[in-house]
């Protein structure tokens, strides 16, 4: 059973809808990433699901129960990490923990051992009492994030967690994650970058105009929209002979060489490639190197809605 | 029920973390309560005089001024040199006893004038005083003069009798009608720290009202809603953080002006039971304008307006004593003039719970209405 189900949920504001007929799950331990442009409608579908926005219609289930915006019951399940840096900037790291730590049930005691461990996951244990106006963007977004993960979260929701973030920050927000993950964590994660969708999240749905236009792991969303892979190969010598052997395989769709530099379209590149290597290698030939291009997710996305991902 | 005290507690550390408020909160209220209280003062008056040597009578009129501890009295050489101390405000007030007094006195048609800066409060005070003191003067010279006419004599000897014999009704006191409305047994801070009490309470819980707009503004709010929080829970922890702030410094200015200056506030259920009202009503105008509000800026500016603007129309500022007809009527609009005339009852009065029973209601109906409008509106805003 997964953890997360939305299913159908829609929401308007006046007569423009924001969120339209949106479905998907999350199981335990799976990276879920909605990937859309600026207005796409992922912070408004998060807020429905965190239960800080009322839905039109439709429904979502967590841990198997109906949720709602009173449900204190579900709440207690999801760890929120939003978009804006959501902490009081005027007081410490552990201040803004241990708060957000009581209002998450914890007891004084408990509130304070959590917000110890949690300044240990995030990296922010040495810096615990300086106010957080103090903090560099890339601190402040982890303590962001710290909040979120106070309640030992079933369901982990981060809202472009990394905007504004140098790339040490980005790599250790995403070890958070990836180790929240590991632990059996559902995790929702939205952002507008495509690498990061990529790199992070098992499953994707590609939200615009408020709609899921696909969804899948990267490969299926890519196969889906029939993009081809690209294989480059680089040789010493007897590029003819090579051509003609691989032109004869049945996944080629197309091959093409100039100078040293042997280009092919297939359909999967990572099934083909070893029977590619192995026909080469008995011809003769001798590689010195090999590259697969993988259409992305950028890709996909020009695809399915006629527009680049960013601006 | 923890919660709200959390959320409360938490926006009270919020205020008294910042060293800056510490000074505006507590301080500078502190410091007002000082100087109004100067300014209400009696023996720091200072009256310049001019003219002690024209004689005996003259020197008996000045040194009836030195025997008070109303006013310090400072002999001048010239009447040119008064005129400058006094328009330099080096004194409060100038008397001047003309040339060739004491011949007048006895011819019955002396006539001594009185100098002050237009629009001086303390020296208003002080003129009254003096004219008190001159008259009663005037009216044992009166007696004396009346005695020599009628049983012969000399002037001198009859003054004398006159004195002694302490014609009654003729000492004036220096404020005369009804009541007094500032006793003389109440020290003058203890007139000046209620008003300045309810001026500052309230515009300290006014600008509190910042306070909720950052948290709404930052996704805070939001953020607080995310977890197993109802927005009655916040809605309710974020008025309590309010109160409790307006209630902690109202606390401490009440306190301070009674351990550093030695005001007396009266009746202690009555002083904290308008104390308490009062602060609600603040606390409730500061969750509506936290609430209606999008920008810190906005809220800035709409609490020191209207706090401002309240606590002169209210009579915080210029006392209310001083107003009269529409002014004052008009005064009652606002929330300070009634805890003023509750203080007034308590503090001057020595009035009990009971005397201000009615200010305490209308208070309450106040803060009644202005939390029921912003709870109602900040929770609206908190789930929209
Ligand atoms: N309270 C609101 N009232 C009216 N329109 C709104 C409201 N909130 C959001 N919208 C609109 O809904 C659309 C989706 O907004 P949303 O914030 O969900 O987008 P997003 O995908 O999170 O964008 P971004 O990447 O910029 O954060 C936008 O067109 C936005 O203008
Ligand atoms: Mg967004």
């Amino acid at each position: 059973m997964p953890f997360l189900e939305v299913e159908g949920i829609s929401k308007s504001y006046g007569s423009t809808k924001v969120v339209d007929n949106v479905s998907f799950s999350i199981a335990e331990g799976e990276t879920y990433g909605l990937l859309g442009p600026n207005g796409a409608g992922k912070t408004t579908t998060i807020s429905i699901i965190v239960g800080i926005l009322q839905r039109d219609s439709g429904s979502i289930r967590i841990n198997g129960k109906e949720h709602s915006v009173t449900d204190k019951a579900s709440k207690a399940h999801i760890g929120f990490v939003p978009q804006q840096l959501a902490v009081y900037p005027d007081l410490s790291a552990v201040d803004n923990l241990r708060f957000f730590a009581r209002l998450y049930g914890l007891s004084r005691a408990d509130a304070r051992r959590r917000s110890e461990e949690v300044l240990e996951v995030i990296g922010l244990s040495d810096r615990a009492g300086e106010t957080v106006s103090a903090f560099s963007g890339g601190m402040a977004r982890r303590l962001n994030i710290g909040i979120g993960l106070l309640n030992r979260p079933g369901l982990l929701i981060l809202d472009e967690p990394t905007v504004g973030v140098d790339p040490q920050s980005r790599n250790a927000i995403f070890e958070n994650v990836k180790k929240q993950t590991g632990e059996g964590v559902a995790v929702l994660y939205t952002t507008h970058y495509m690498e990061e969708a990529e790199r992070l999240c098992d499953r994707v749905g590609v939200i615009d105009g408020g709609q899921i236009k696909a969804e899948g792991t990267q490969r299926e969303l890519v196969s889906a929209v029939g993009e081809d892979d690209t294989i480059v190969l680089r040789m010493d010598g007897g590029r003819e002979s090579a051509i003609r052997t691989l032109e004869a395989l049945p996944e080629t769709k197309q091959v093409s060489g100039e100078g040293s530099e042997i280009t092919m379209l297939v359909a999967d590149a990572r099934a083909v490639l070893p029977q590619v290597l192995d026909s080469l290698t008995q011809t003769g030939t001798v590689l010195r190197s090999v590259e697969v291009r993988e259409p992305d997710l950028e890709a996909v996305f020009l695809h399915l809605t006629g527009k680049a991902l960013r601006d | 029920m923890t919660k709200p005290v959390t959320i409360g507690l938490l926006n009270l550390r919020r205020v008294f973390r910042d060293r800056t408020n510490i000074f505006f909160v507590i301080l500078l209220p502190l410091l007002m309560v000082f100087t109004t209280g100067l300014m209400f003062g009696q023996d720091s008056s200072r009256l310049g005089v001019t003219g002690a040597a024209e004689g005996p009578l003259a020197e008996r009129l000045v040194a009836s001024l030195e025997g008070t501890e109303h006013a310090t009295v400072e002999r001048v050489g010239s009447e040119e040199a008064l005129r400058d101390l006094v328009e330099r405000g080096a004194v409060d007030a100038g008397l001047i006893v003309p040339e060739g007094y004491d011949e007048r006195v006895r011819e019955g048609d002396a006539e001594v004038s009185v100098l002050s800066r237009p629009d001086d409060w303390g020296a208003l005070n002080l003129t009254t005083w003096v004219r008190s003191m001159v008259s009663q003067e005037a009216t044992l010279l009166g007696a004396a003069r009346f005695a020599e006419a009628e049983s012969g004599g000399d002037f001198d000897t009859r003054l004398d009798d006159a004195e002694n014999a302490d014609i009654p009704g003729i000492e004036v006191a220096a404020v005369t009608t009804g009541e007094s409305v500032f006793p003389e047994d109440v020290s003058q801070y203890a007139l000046a720290a209620p008003p300045i009490l309810l001026l500052f309470t309230f515009l300290t819980s006014l600008t509190t009202a910042i306070g909720i707009v950052q948290t709404r503004q930052s996704g805070i709010a939001r953020r607080m809603y995310s977890t197993p929080t109802g927005v009655g829970t916040i809605v309710f922890g974020e008025a309590l953080g309010r109160f409790v702030i307006t209630l902690t410094q109202a606390l401490l200015i009440l306190f301070g002006s009674a351990l550093l200056f030695g005001v007396v506030w009266g009746d202690l259920v009555a002083t904290a039971a308008v104390l308490t009202a009062f602060c609600l009503v603040g606390s409730g105008a500061a969750m509506l304008l936290g609430s209606v509000f999008k920008t810190e800026g906005s809220a800035v500016s709409a609490a020191l307006g209207i706090g401002l603007a309240a606590a002169a129309a209210g009579g915080t500022m210029v006392p209310l004593d001083a107003f009269s007809g529409v002014v004052r009527a008009a005064a009652y609009v606002t929330p300070h003039a009634w805890g003023y005339e509750a203080f007034s009852e308590i503090v001057r009065h020595g009035g009990g719970i009971i005397d201000v029973l009615p200010q305490i209601a209308v208070l309450l109906g106040y803060a009644a209405v202005l939390f029921g409008l912003g709870a109602w509106r900040l929770q609206k805003v908190i789930t929209r």
